[in-house]
């Protein structure tokens, strides 16, 4: 069993750490390049989502990621304590409008839901918790 | 994220060599606007070094063809490794882009 915990602050910037933590565990846990990538940009589309809309103060808040990895699944646990908020609800976006109707609301989580195998949303002591799944296979 | 520009006759083309994610976004929107402002043809997207793209990434493609549509031009793109075109798949972006497998290809298309 594989796990790490890390908190990122609410600023762009600190997706940075976000990567090369990633880096680190991907080699520590031996991720296929493939599936690391996804994490990365499941991690990246979400966290970026609460660091937009999550807040209605200016302060800084931390935003904690826990990450595991037992019996070849891996889980992803993401906290904040912004403001309710469920990104599942999000309408999914129509991915069949031409070049000139397409817009990119719902994208994100479009991704979240496509690479990852389950993914839910709870609200506890004023924290939003997101939590996924993936199934890896390793030979 | 690096990026190359090389401007001639028939087309324009941008090597992207690493990552556009939420922050380098915003440099590959200005660079890419600039070629668009003096490209009414074709502008070749090079993707052969792309490792990792967001929907940052994919807002900034979506705006350029945009934009190039209505000078009755194309973005188009190259090289994709696995990664990425899944990506594109995913957002049906395979389904509204021109993507060839390589350079060559995607040269030839604009003779």
């Amino acid at each position: 069993m594989f796990k790490k915990e890390i908190s990122i602050k609410n600023q762009l910037t600190q997706l940075e750490v976000l990567v090369n933590e990633l880096e680190i565990l991907s080699e520590e846990w031996e991720l296929p390049m493939s599936i690391s990538l996804n994490l990365n940009l499941v991690l990246e589309e979400l966290i970026t989502n609460t660091i937009f809309y999550g807040y209605e103060d200016q302060n800084e808040h931390l935003i904690k990621i826990e990450m595991s990895f037992e019996n070849q699944v891996i889980t992803l646990k993401i906290e904040d304590d912004g403001k309710e908020f469920n990104p599942l609800l999000m309408a999914e976006p129509n991915i069949e409008l031409s070049v000139q109707d397409r817009e990119i609301g719902g994208l994100g989580i479009h991704f979240v839901r496509k690479l990852m195998d389950e993914v839910s949303y709870s609200r506890m002591n004023n924290k939003n918790i997101l939590t996924l799944t993936k199934r890896v296979l390793l030979n | 994220m690096k990026l190359e520009v090389n401007q001639l006759d028939q087309y324009s083309m941008i090597k992207i060599t690493g990552r556009i994610d939420t922050i380098s976004a915003v440099e590959f929107e200005k660079v890419a606007q600039n070629v668009l402002n003096a490209e009414n043809q074709t502008i070749i997207m090079d993707c052969a070094e792309l490792e990792y793209i967001t929907s940052s990434g994919l807002r900034v493609f979506l705006v350029l063809q945009k934009n190039m549509l209505l000078k009755k031009g194309r973005i188009i793109f190259c090289g994709f490794q696995p990664s990425i075109k899944e990506i594109f798949d995913i957002s049906g972006f395979s389904g509204i882009f021109q993507i060839y497998p390589d350079l060559n290809s995607a040269v030839e298309s604009c003779k």
